[in-house]
């Protein structure tokens, strides 16, 4: 028999009803909420006897049942804050204990919005965490960087670790011809592979920034780690849950075009050229003019080409997750599908993710637990980037107004010959619907990994286990080039399967033992192997013979290239932590590590971490009523890393191919000979270990019963005795050089500010604040002047120099001494000087805010993602600035331009009088010979999120649908609104360089990305 | 533990090789650059050996190297592969096989030949470049060297090849010998000599005194290329990946009609002498009524306008390095100039027809027509105009080779009195002709601290341009 049970909750540090707390029956789904007053009422069946009282920031509590009124008093959890992280190793610690700062993000969190790459979820919301997406791409790679880059020439990703595997986070790409743009970094966008873990599954994500904080796990994680708990079965009853979005994409930014002249060159009509450099339309009225088909018409504008280019994406993501847990064992077995399709005809990604995770007590003593992650993904239509191949947005992106992309869009075989239209008559005229319709760049990835743990507890104190793992990967990527393709015109293919397997073991055994009532010791010592083992099988294959085939035997010419690479690191590890009092923690490691890649008198190295947390607040907590929490905390750390493998000795390669220009260089064997080449990078025998040592303070603090906190930090770390690749001038024979040179300090504060600025019945606002400064500074030997990070066009680079940060260097307009720009007294256009610093390439600051407000069951959220300073380089502005095609290249189309500067006199300066002969000859020298004019700021303010959701009452749930334990609707949109930018016609957030480059900075005809808007349905039963 | 961290040797490369194995690389290097977008092109275009035909549809198109608008690609794949893979695999195969137990003394002195060649035409593109401290691994920023102490370089690399030919030797690179040579260290010792006359012959007008040498090394006889069987060339195979980048790049982007048009510079020359190398070197228009060439950077008129024979530049055409007309022409400009030896116009004349003659027989005219064609030639009987004469006919023959015609015309005379007199292509920007290729900034400018500070323009000439 029911009764109805009523009471009021109140908060324990004043007094005052609490709103929203949920009360339970225990043992049940049967529940309801506090209404405004704080009061609730609550039928109970009869056999109940307990409630529980929670709400989010307050210590749940549990009430025995007796009589009809239970009143409950809550307490903020801060005093008694008993979070626990994930750290390194995956060893638990709470997060009060902590000498280091780390970040929690939790599944709820990234899965409010959610991202294909789960990389790209994690953007503004973490404190000096930079996500740098690289392209519009499905499935695109998106980089990480934590505290700046602090290596001169590995990307310096993060490790990511999932359940205590290091799985693999690479982004390769496949060369595919010497010398050639390799494909996957610049020329197409194959992702990284961390996008394989599957958001759904993971219950959080912690961000350890600092080497104190990822030192047990060695010289992998130098840049940090990303610690990812996947979810496991949660005890009580089975449940099953759904989550269902529906999304849609669209182009965020189109380039504004110019619509008012045609294509041309020096204002006459070329059907030859795809410049906007044409005659006015409004001048050759009534006259006709010979179009791509041949066929004779006026010519007329079509200024919505761009938009009507691009399409509405769609993507829809579906989970089903079944878990379950009792006191002997837990299970969860998830699914996820996600199938997207893209902005642009034939683009697709389909995403399949299976995931099973169980743990089993088998005695008191002994547990174990597995854990296997499948994950499908196929890519198609990927497209290809920059300039190098047949890149579609060059031919339909940027067109002059009087082409009709739905012309072209029909027109782009001939019917009866098969044959390409091509756009224009010469050799850059693909079409770019032939492109996209044949030339359907895919990958597919069939990715496998994870573990077993087997914890074994002899005696309280004491715990050995053991974890070991595998995450192997294979993807096939396919890169057709239809027979009749501008470039290829006898076709082509390449075809190339890439392995990746990584082994890892851990041997950890745990002592945990108080020395006295206050003073508490846990020991840890561990030991790690771990393989990574990778291979890549490629092969080009052309000349085809059957049109369409894509087959080897169909192929006049085949050359294969393959290779592989395998490295082992051996570590020992121990990890001592005291405390004292649960205030006062001191924690020191030590690791020593062998690794396979140096040489063998260099190969093994010891780094140490100290580090401290203070929480102070618990020596003040009887005296003061607006300190809830403060703590101070400090590390130190020092980090070896090795080498990728085999860059110890001089050896020779056979080469596939002697390069030509275009493409077209002599693959060996030639006139039935092979031949060798001496590598491009001298080796060194002698390479020693890198080492970067780290020093954090901060402080976290929470006042006015958590309605504030702050969390502020400082770190300086620094990375010295680089493994670098020097750049050689290549007269040396050599592109580069292996040597221990260099370092780059990192020095910056993270900010992190909670604040709740409402709390009333029913309504509350909370507002997050990230912010992170850091300040980059290199130091090279002395006689390095500057070191070469990634080289782009056109005498564009990324560089170090020392005292400065990375930046991008390249030619420049030439300034006299009172900054005037000089102009070519015979030309009246710009001179330029070469090989100058145009920029830092990251920020000067970064920031992320998030509201968050909820009345009743409605939450809305939304972040606001801001970058200040910097500057990047846009090749498509450049483009479309020096074909004509920009709006601005309208200004002064057949008037007389005289351009602002000054012009040498024997003596010096006079202002400059001498016009431009033509707009043509102006933006074409402005863009084309120059770096500097296609630089921009690349500060921008964002609307990067916005959800709102509603979450069904559960008392509602109860009287109407009793099957469901839960249920919540949302509306979702992502990187709706570039508030502020100073890059016109594309989004300042793009990266020609891939995830596995530290080159950023650099535009170079990327596709574009994405606003999108969606729908979410979640449930459980 | 040990044992098990052992396994940093790569799998994929050797740490031995046969120095042939670096010798073949590099020669297919060097043949694939000549012939190729970054060098070919820009030199034959700039150079207006052939034309583009402006904005005819199916040809080159505007702006184009014609109007010098050379990428920074040309310029640093050029530098990239003679300093890379062209050269510092011929030094490291000269370094394997002199420390070789027994010693390869014919392999380094091949791979010698053909790095003077190497560096010898790297200059003529550049100017001034490193040499004395180049491809060694122990100076990270190599000097630049002055143009004439690189040519100076290249003559004592040839004098080193030649006392090293060891005819006792069965160890030499016979078949990795692209040249089809076959290892006859005669041939190489030929091909060594008249590589080195050509240097002489690009340094005599700067530094007169080298005409000494010129008359001590054309005294001696049969020491230099001396027939079309010690022709310098490496074939291209008809066969996909392996064929002639010229061809290729026709192939593939143009449905195998040849970009490029003859220049009245070549075509007008030609026309009134009824050169039967004509059909050889151009495809008429069936409705053109003779063969004319276009202006370099004007539109061509595929009804009127000849393009370069796709037979000239077919898929298995040879990359020429060194031809025996190309040594008479020098012989018969070092009798018509008196260079080191006395003037003897009579004897220039016999060689510069014989030249053409096999120019002709070279590019495919039957034996008889080629001499009937050379006695139709003027004998010589003024010496300045023979020279022009003579500079001409040189040029023409070369009309396919890029940098070696562009060095010829730039050799002829002084500015403003070149062989022949070229203008300003149509497009191109005012101001002086095109001279050289500019250094690349990424490659070598802004990693060299030794490298020149400023720019050297393209439009500068070098030392040995007068």
């Amino acid at each position: 028999q029911d009764r109805t049970i009523t009471g009021t909750v109140t908060d324990k540090e004043d007094g005052k009803p609490l709103p929203g707390v949920t009360v339970l029956v225990k043992g049940s789904k049967n529940g309801t909420q506090t209404g405004g007053d704080g009061k609730y009422a609550l039928s109970v069946p009869s056999g109940s006897t307990e409630l529980i009282f929670s709400y989010l920031g307050y210590t749940s509590q549990t009430v025995t049942i007796s009589g009809s009124t239970i009143n409950a008093v809550l307490e903020s959890d801060s005093k008694s804050l008993t979070e626990v992280v994930v750290t390194a190793m995956g060893i638990k610690r709470e997060a009060k204990s902590l000498g280091y700062s780390v970040t929690k993000v939790s599944g709820e969190e990234i899965t409010k919005a959610r991202e294909t790459n789960i990389v790209n979820s994690l953007t503004g919301k973490v404190a000096g965490v930079r996500i740098n997406a690289q392209s519009g791409t499905l499935g695109g790679s998106a980089k990480i960087i934590i505290r700046g880059s602090s290596s001169f020439n590995d990307a310096g990703q993060p490790l990511f670790v999932v359940d205590g595997l290091p799985i693999n986070n690479g982004a390769p790409q496949i060369s595919t011809s010497a010398g050639a743009v390799p494909q996957g970094s610049a020329g197409t966008d194959f992702g990284n592979r961390a996008s394989d873990i599957n958001s759904d599954d993971v219950e959080s994500m912690v961000v350890l920034k600092g080497a104190a904080a990822t030192a047990l796990y060695g010289a992998r994680a130098k840049n940090g780690a990303i610690v990812i708990t996947t979810k496991r079965g949660s005890k009580g009853q089975s449940n099953i849950s759904f989550n269902s979005s529906t999304r849609f994409d669209n182009i965020l930014k189109l380039p504004d075009l110019q619509d008012e002249y045609a294509q041309g060159t020096q204002g006459l009509y070329n059907r030859a050229s795809l410049n906007g450099w044409g005659p006015k339309l409004t001048e050759v009225a009534g006259r006709n003019f010979t179009d791509f088909l041949g066929v004779d018409g006026p010519l007329v504008a079509h200024p919505d080409n761009a938009k009507n280019f691009y399409k509405t994406g769609q993507t829809y993501i579906n989970s089903i997750s079944f878990d379950g847990a009792d006191e002997k064992g837990d299970y969860r077995l998830g699914y996820t599908s996600t199938i997207q399709t893209g902005i642009v005809d034939k683009q697709k990604l389909n995403k399949n993710a299976l995931t099973f995770n169980a743990g089993r007590k088998i005695s008191d003593k002994f547990d174990v637990r597995g854990s296997v992650n499948y994950t499908r993904t196929k890519g198609e239509g990927m497209p290809t980037q920059s300039s190098n191949d047949p890149n579609v947005l060059i031919g339909a992106n940027y067109l002059p107004t009087n082409f009709d992309i739905e012309q072209i869009k029909n027109n782009y075989v001939d019917p009866i010959t098969k044959e390409q239209i091509t756009i224009t008559p010469s050799r850059n005229g693909n079409n770019p619907y032939w492109i996209i319709n044949y030339n359907t760049s895919t990958n597919v990835v069939d990715r496998v990994f994870g573990n077993g743990v087997l914890t074994y507890k002899p005696a309280t104190w004491l715990t050995i286990s053991n974890n070991i793992g595998t995450d192997f990967y294979n993807e096939n990527r396919f890169l057709p080039t239809k027979n009749g393709t501008i470039g290829a015109l006898t076709g082509s293919f390449i075809s190339a399967n890439l392995y990746n397997r990584v082994i890892n073991n851990d041997l950890i055994a745990t002592v945990d033992t108080k020395l006295t009532p206050d003073l508490s010791l846990k020991v840890i010592v561990g030991n790690n192997i771990y393989e990574n083992f990778n291979r890549t099988d490629q092969a080009l294959a052309q000349n085809l013979t059957v049109d369409g085939l894509y087959n080897f035997s169909n192929a006049a010419s085949v050359i294969n290239q393959n290779s592989s690479a395998k490295s082992r690191i051996v570590g020992f590890y121990g990890d001592a932590g005291l405390s004292y009092k649960d205030y006062l923690y001191l924690n020191v490691t030590g690791r020593n590590d062998f690794s396979s890649t140096l040489s063998k008198a260099n190969n093994s190295y010891f780094y140490p971490s100290v580090s401290s947390g203070f929480v102070f607040s618990e020596l003040m907590k009887d005296n003061n009523d607006w300190l809830s929490y403060g703590k101070l905390r400090a590390s130190w750390a020092n980090v070896g890393s090795d080498s990728q493998p085999y860059r110890l000795a001089f050896a020779y390669s056979g080469q596939t191919t002697a390069f030509a220009q275009y493409g077209f260089g002599s693959t060996f064997p030639f006139n039935g000979v092979l031949g060798y080449s001496i590598p491009s990078i001298i080796p060194n025998p002698n390479l020693k270990p890198q080492n970067q040592s780290s020093l954090e303070f901060g402080t976290e603090l929470k006042f006015l019963q958590s309605r504030i906190s702050l969390d502020v930090t400082y770190y300086n770390t620094n990375t010295k005795d680089q493994i670098v690749n020097l750049a050689l001038p290549q007269s040396t024979g050599f592109a580069l050089k292996t040597v221990n040179a260099g370092s780059v300090r990192n020095k910056g504060i993270e900010v992190t500010l909670g604040l709740i600025p409402v709390k009333v019945t029913d309504f509350s606002w909370n507002l997050g604040v990230n912010f992170a400064t850091n300040k980059q500074t290199v130091t090279l030997p002395s006689d390095v002047a500057s070191y070469s990070i990634a080289s782009g066009w056109s005498g564009l680079q990324i560089k170090a120099e020392t005292g400065k940060s990375f930046g991008i260097y390249g030619s420049a307009w030439e300034r006299n001494d009172a900054g005037d720009i000089v102009m070519d007294a015979s030309t009246g256009l710009r001179k330029i000087v070469k090989d100058k610093r145009l920029g830092s390439t990251a920020p000067d600051w970064t920031m992320g805010i998030n509201n968050s407000f909820t009345y009743k069951n409605f939450n809305l959220s939304f972040l606001v993602d801001i970058r200040e300073g910097g500057v990047m380089f846009s090749n498509t502005v450049a483009t479309l600035r020096s074909t004509g095609l920009a709006k601005e290249t309208l200004a002064n189309r057949g008037n007389i331009f005289i351009d602002k500067g000054v012009i040498e006199t024997g003596s010096g300066y006079s202002p400059n009088t001498v016009p431009v002969q033509s707009m043509q000859d102006y933006w074409g020298q402005y863009t084309s010979t120059n770096t500097e004019s296609s630089i921009f700021n690349s500060s921008f303010v964002k609307l990067r999120e916005v959800s709102l959701s509603y979450k069904v009452p559960n008392g509602f749930l109860q009287n109407k649908v009793k099957f469901f334990k839960g249920m919540e609707v949302g509306i979702e949109g992502r990187n709706l609104w570039i508030i502020k930018s100073y890059v016109p016609h594309i989004d300042p957030e793009s990266n020609l360089f891939g995830a596995n480059s530290n080159g950023e900075g650099v535009e170079f005809n990327n596709f574009p990305s994405t606003r999108t808007i969606g729908f979410n349905l979640r449930f459980k039963i | 533990c040990k044992k098990y961290l052992d396994i940093n040797t790569n799998p994929n490369t050797a740490e031995r090789v046969d120095p042939k194995l670096l010798f073949s690389y590099a020669v297919t290097s060097y043949i694939n650059l000549r012939s190729s977008g970054d060098l070919y092109i820009p030199f034959a275009l700039a150079g207006q050996s052939i034309a583009t035909g402006g904005d005819n549809p199916t040809g080159w198109g505007v702006p184009s190297e014609e109007q010098y608008d050379i990428s920074s690609f040309s310029n640093g794949n050029s530098w990239r592969t003679y300093y890379t893979s062209v050269g510092g695999n011929l030094k490291e195969a000269i370094k394997l096989a002199e420390s070789a137990n027994p010693v390869n003394n014919n392999a380094a002195a091949q791979c010698k030949v053909v790095l003077a060649m190497s560096v010898y035409e790297t200059s003529t593109v550049f100017g001034d470049i490193p040499f004395s401290e180049a491809w060694n691994t122990t100076i990270s920023y190599p000097k630049f060297d002055a143009q004439k102490d690189v040519l100076e370089g290249c003559i004592t690399l040839i004098d080193d090849a030649l006392k090293q030919f060891d005819d006792a030797s069965p160890l030499k690179i016979v078949d990795y010998d692209l040249f089809k040579y076959n290892g006859d260290l005669n041939k190489w010792r030929r091909l060594a000599n008249s590589v080195k006359l050509r240097i002489l012959m690009t340094m005599v007008d700067k530094d007169p005194s080298k005409a000494a040498a010129i008359g001590t090394l054309i005294g001696a006889t049969n020491n230099r290329i001396s027939s079309a069987d010690d022709n310098c060339l490496v074939p291209y195979q008809d066969v996909a990946g392996k064929k002639n980048p010229k061809f290729a790049i026709n192939e593939q982007y143009n449905g195998e009609v040849n970009f490029f048009f003859g220049t009245k510079n070549v075509v007008d020359f030609m026309r009134p002498l009824k050169d039967p190398r004509l059909p050889k070197f151009f495809t008429k228009p069936a409705k053109a009524t003779d063969y004319f060439g276009v202006e370099n950077g004007e539109t061509a008129d595929d009804d009127v306008n000849v393009r370069i024979s796709t037979d000239l530049q077919s898929a298995s055409a040879p990359e020429v390095l060194f031809t025996y007309q190309e040594e008479l022409f020098y012989e018969a400009e070092i009798y018509a100039r008196g260079l080191g030896v006395p003037v003897d116009l009579g004897k220039a004349t016999t060689l510069y027809k014989k030249a053409v003659e096999e120019s002709c027989k070279y590019y495919g005219v039957d034996a008889g027509t080629a001499a009937t064609f050379a006695a139709t030639l003027p004998a010589i009987t003024n010496a300045e105009a023979g020279v022009k004469l003579i500079d001409m006919h040189h040029w023409v023959d070369k009309m396919d080779r890029g940098i070696d015609a562009f060095t010829q015309w730039r050799r002829s005379g002084p500015e403003g009195s070149e062989t022949p007199a070229l203008k300003l292509p149509i497009g191109a920007p005012a101001g002086p002709l095109f001279r050289r290729f500019e250094y690349p900034i990424t490659n070598e400018i802004s990693v060299n601290p030794n490298a020149p500070k400023n720019t050297i323009k393209f439009t500068e000439k070098m030392w040995f341009d007068l």
